[in-house]
């Protein structure tokens, strides 16, 4: 079964687990599997039917956006990484 | 709580240093537990935000870099606890700016202020779980 590293402050949503096994052979049957196990992570992942804009999913180090997106294939011994990008600045 | 060792807090102050007039940025690395993030390690990254005119007042970290703080976190046996940042010449209150582009609670976002090339305060922030806004967060040694 595919694999899928948790970011630190959702584990909290997740069991307090670092790593969750899924099932399903592309990113999106993974995710989907992911928030069946852990309903409470969904609204930290997505907006609506797509990932927030901030969050993104590596497979063996590759944006899967540079894949397949969502349809990219996992074989059972994939891990999936999700790994946020983060923006700010001051005020003048 | 944000436990945050002298030294690496003046290893922070010196890569804000570095980085004025712009913005400097990186993620905190440690472990997080019982409401607390324990800081064992930072991971400096580059501002990448893409106008170079604007780097003064804004910063962004890629998601490659943030692969990379991951995956340096895991070969020390630790994780990503947080996200530090610069303000030059400006308070270090987390902006409406850090609240749009944030990402999930339970990051401690540090932020220090720095008064023409010289670091002042430092003030450590997290998201509220609905998102609504950021509450500040005590800073021990």
């Amino acid at each position: 079964m595919p694999t899928i590293r948790i970011p630190t402050p959702l584990r909290p949503y997740a069991g307090n687990n670092s790593a969750v096994s899924v099932t399903g052979n592309t990113v999106n049957a993974a995710l989907d599997s992911l928030t069946q196990q852990y309903p409470a992570l969904r609204q930290h992942l997505f907006d609506g039917d797509a990932l927030r804009s901030f969050v993104n999913v590596f497979l063996n180090q590759e944006d899967v956006r540079f894949l397949n997106g969502s349809q990219t294939t996992l074989a059972d011994n994939d891990t999936l990484i999700i790994i946020p990008s983060i923006a700010g600045g001051g005020t003048l | 709580m944000l436990k945050l060792p002298p030294a690496i807090h003046d290893a922070i102050n010196s890569h804000a240093a570095a980085a004025y007039p712009f913005e400097g940025c990186g993620l905190l690395l440690g472990q997080s537990g019982g409401n607390q993030n324990v800081v064992a390690a930072i991971f400096p990254t580059p501002n990448t935000w893409p106008q170079e005119s604007e780097k003064r007042v804004r910063f962004s970290i890629s998601g490659a870099d943030m692969l990379r703080a991951e995956m340096a976190a895991i070969s020390q046996g630790l994780d990503v606890v947080g996200v530090f940042h610069s303000h030059p010449d400006c308070e270090p209150v987390a902006s409406p700016r850090d609240l749009a582009w944030g990402a999930w609670p339970g990051y401690s976002y540090l932020i220090t202020q720095v008064n023409g090339g010289v670091p002042a305060a430092s003030r450590s922030w997290q998201l509220l779980p609905d998102r609504s806004g950021f509450v500040e967060e005590g800073i021990s040694e």
